[in-house]
């Protein structure tokens, strides 16, 4: 079987297991939708009565083998609350998460990848300290504050962001940039100070390798041995890890949708949890999954681009 | 050794920069720009669940509805029920028969021409229990409904409900268009109403965008020809939109923003006193809490003005009853038990409750009550009871501590309803509040209000009910909150319904 088929067989129980952890950890925690729906204003009889209307009241095993059967049929079930089926939301919400998530990349990766072989061409100067020292600044800094920093320092300020919303790609490119630009900053800030490190660390260690020194011996200019031959080496780990984080930043982005009022999958995710809607919760959390299964999937192909040495049967 | 900079990425970067630069400055029309006078944008601090009026009990949803149905009757600015969609009614002697007479000649946005029959597909539609509205129980004294003509309806009663006009004016009476409902209309992303503004736009969790129906039935309204509803949780970045111009007016302000907000001299900070009695709830089925005397201690042992000012506003109201204070039902009575530490340790020892340790659950996500239970924490240490507050999340809230009654003491607001039953049910009677409160004159006082039509009569029986909850303290009662909205400074009739809390754009201009 081809390595592509495989890899996406292998994803199946991943997700499974996901799902069902899932929904045993909505059945764990205090609460229902009916009750969240009911709030203060919530009499015993009127309680029992939308548990029953809502099918809260059959067995769990029950309920999720029918959930089960239905996801296996593509279909991801009808939301309580939103009224509304689960694949529509999902549909609308996935391309702003998505546009979050990779901009955020392409702001981790744009800041990263030339700070860190500055840095590490440079080790231990003034200017490698800097980055060492800035890095340690963007860990530490939460995303979420960072992102209201940005949105009263600079959005409420220059009017240029505005301070809340997603325009779709479909509404011009112009707009969508707009709109995207400060909680991709706010979001890539964190990912491009963890990255920076490994960039220098990767760089670093290549540099000390004995082709490195074979190919100046040979008389080759230090930004070519750097650009074919150290940096071709140093990425690999650099892309492990990157592709990991896109995969990591599609959950990261709950934090930042919210300060941001963009209306992505994460916020879905939220609400769903806060109102307890199940059906909500399991779809955004396996679509979550999946996508973490196909990066890592395309990340290991990307592998054999990289380095010509690793192949897949 | 010098490096040579590879040209070609280089330049290829500095295009990519070029086009970036461009791209954002075709698009420099600065955000924050005013826009025209007939467009309106509003910042509200969340987004509607479903725009199917049935399928929600949630007040955000309500809040946009409002503008996009109508119901039967509304309340006014004091709360009072005065006419909508219909002109006038009348009521049986026995209080069991409603009917009432139509407006002409109102239309549904699709054309249609409301009628008797829309009135009685609607609440049939909320009664039916494939609907799963969450509020069907408000309509469950209906037994009957006809349409008499085309413009009479006639709702039967199977018991008097004193309540029943209000319950009409609520979000949830929300008329719906027969035909719609006949063919299974998907109102949750399609509403189709009489109300004065359409769905134009709708991206859930970011924005709605409604504009003028032409049709409504209001000559002359609404006067605004599209209303942005933006959905910011961000309560800073609802005060720098505000402040930028970015937004017209902003559903709340927090106090502790206020001094900034008033500053401004392009901006307007309306004050309106709440429905919300705030309480810190006490759990009367409790061993220790059972005596009268431990509960009358924790009164006095609670500075309520300073928990009220310190965690709730300046200037939130205290109240010595269970009723907010703008209701018609309230009634003013000296504090019952006045902050008195020295008095509420000696009614702890009278009682054989001195150091005790009571558990206090504050509910997440409402930082104001989570200060009052700060302070209260403190003001009980003073009298030698330990209170061990218990942050918990709003689910967790409603599941254990409301409906479970695993608690000792929590504090937590009650929101206003339109009719005082709506408040009141259920305190007095064995089960049926979260208190756990017994008294079996409150529950027969509160039970006779509630098929009472004669409106002083039930005033007078309500005021004997409060009274006497008041002495029996099942909740240390601290006060009504103002709620803080603002505008632009050229924003007029901007305007949040009392005890219903939806807003109504009919009227507003700016």
């Amino acid at each position: 079987m081809p390595l592509v088929a495989r890899r996406l067989l292998a994803v199946a129980p991943t997700v499974l297991v996901v799902a069902t952890v899932t929904f045993l950890a909505l059945q764990v925690i205090p609460g229902d939708i009916a009750q969240v729906m009911l709030g203060v204003d919530a009499r015993p009889e009127d309680l029992a009565r939308l548990r029953r209307e809502f099918g809260l009241d059959r067995p769990l095993v029950l309920r999720y083998l029918e959930w089960l059967g239905h996801l296996a049929r593509g279909d991801l079930g009808t939301s309580i609350t939103y009224r509304e089926p689960v694949a529509r939301l999902i549909v609308a919400r996935m391309p702003v998460t998505l546009s979050v998530a990779l901009g955020a990349m392409v702001v981790a990766v744009g800041v990263a990848l030339p700070l860190g072989v500055i840095a590490a061409r440079r080790a231990w100067s003034p200017g490698d300290l800097a980055v060492l020292a800035g890095s340690q600044l963007g860990l530490a800094i939460p995303t979420f504050w960072l992102g209201i920093l940005l949105l009263l320092g600079l959005a409420a300020a220059v009017p240029l962001f505005p301070l809340q919303g997603y325009a779709a790609f479909s509404a011009g490119p112009a707009e969508w940039l707009r709109h995207l630009t400060l909680p991709a900053v706010a979001l890539g800030t964190e990912r491009a100070a963890a990255l920076v490190r490994l960039v220098r660390g990767s760089v670093l260690e290549e540099m000390t390798r004995d082709y490195v020194r074979t190919a100046r011996g040979k008389g080759l200019a230090a930004a070519v041995v750097l650009r074919r031959h150290v940096l071709r080496n140093a990425l690999i780990p650099v892309l492990t890890v990157a592709g990991l984080q896109l995969g990591y930043l599609m959950g990261g982005t709950i934090v930042i949708e919210q300060v941001f009022g963009l209306p992505g999958l994460g916020r879905l995710l939220l609400q769903g949890i806060y109102a307890r809607d199940l059906v909500v919760v399991q779809g955004a959390v396996i679509t979550i999954a999946l996508t973490f299964a196909l990066l890592n999937l395309a990340i290991d192909l990307l592998y054999t681009a990289v380095d010509p040495r690793i192949t897949y049967d | 050794m010098r490096s040579t900079t590879p040209r070609g990425p280089a330049a290829r970067w500095r295009l990519a920069l070029l086009i970036l630069a461009a791209a954002l400055a075709a698009v420099g029309v600065p955000a924050g720009a005013q826009t025209p006078r007939d467009r309106f944008t509003f910042a509200l601090s969340g987004s509607p669940d479903t725009l199917d009026p049935q399928g929600t009990a949630a007040t955000l949803a309500f809040q946009v509805n409002k503008s996009l149905f109508d119901t039967l009757v509304e309340p006014d600015d004091e709360g009072r029920i005065v006419p909508s969609l219909a002109e006038s009614w009348t009521t049986s002697a026995d209080g069991l028969t409603w009917t009432f007479r139509l407006r002409p000649n109102v239309r549904f946005h699709h054309g249609k021409t409301l009628d008797a029959g829309d009135v009685k597909a609607t609440f049939e539609r909320i009664l039916n229990p494939a609907t799963r509205s969450p509020k069907r129980s408000d309509f469950a004294a209906i037994r009957s409904i006809e349409a008499v003509d085309p413009l009479t309806v006639r709702f039967v009663l199977g018991e008097r409900f004193a309540p029943f006009l209000a319950t009409l004016a609520h979000g949830w009476g929300a008329i719906l268009p027969a035909d719609l409902i006949a063919r299974n209309h998907e109102f949750a992303t399609r509403p189709v109403g009489t109300g004065p503004f359409t769905v134009a736009e709708w991206q859930r969790d970011s924005l709605i965008r409604l504009s003028r129906f032409d049709g409504y039935w209001i000559q002359g309204e609404p006067r605004l020809r599209e209303v942005l509803i933006r959905f910011v949780p961000e309560s800073a970045v609802k005060v720098a939109g505000l402040l930028a111009g970015e937004f017209d007016a902003i559903d709340a302000v927090a106090f502790l923003d206020l001094p900034r907000v008033r500053a401004n001299p392009n901006v307007r900070v309306i004050r309106q006193v709440t429905s919300l009695v705030n309480v810190v709830a006490i759990n009367t089925s409790r061993p220790a809490l059972r005596d009268v005397r431990v509960r009358r201690a924790l009164w006095h042992a609670i500075d309520r003005r300073q928990v009220l000012q310190t965690a709730y506003g300046q200037e939130s109201v205290p109240v010595n009853v269970f009723m907010d204070v703008v209701s018609p039902y309230y009634v003013s009575i000296p504090d019952p038990f006045p902050y008195d530490p020295e008095r509420a340790r000696r009614l702890l020892s009278e009682a054989g409750a001195s150091g005790l340790t009571l558990d206090l659950a504050l509910p997440q996500p409402y930082p104001a009550h989570i200060e009052a239970g700060q302070l209260v924490q403190a003001m009980l240490q003073r009298v030698g009871v330990t209170a061990r507050p218990r942050v918990v999340e709003w689910g967790f809230w409603l599941s254990r501590v409301f409906a479970g009654g695993e608690y000792d003491l929590t504090i937590i607001g009650h929101t206003g309803k339109l009719d005082p039953d709506g408040r009141l049910a259920g305190y007095g009677t064995a089960g049926r509040n979260y208190v756990r409160y017994e008294n079996p004159k409150v529950e027969d006082l509160i039970l006779a209000g509630r098929i009472t039509t004669n409106p002083e009569l039930r005033k007078r029986i309500y005021a004997e009910a409060l009274k006497m909850m008041a002495e029996d303290a099942p909740m240390v009662y601290l006060g009504t909150p103002v709620l803080y909205m603002a505008t632009r400074q050229g924003v007029r009739n901007f305007r949040q319904l009392y005890a219903i809390d939806t807003f109504d754009f009919r009227k507003t201009t700016k």
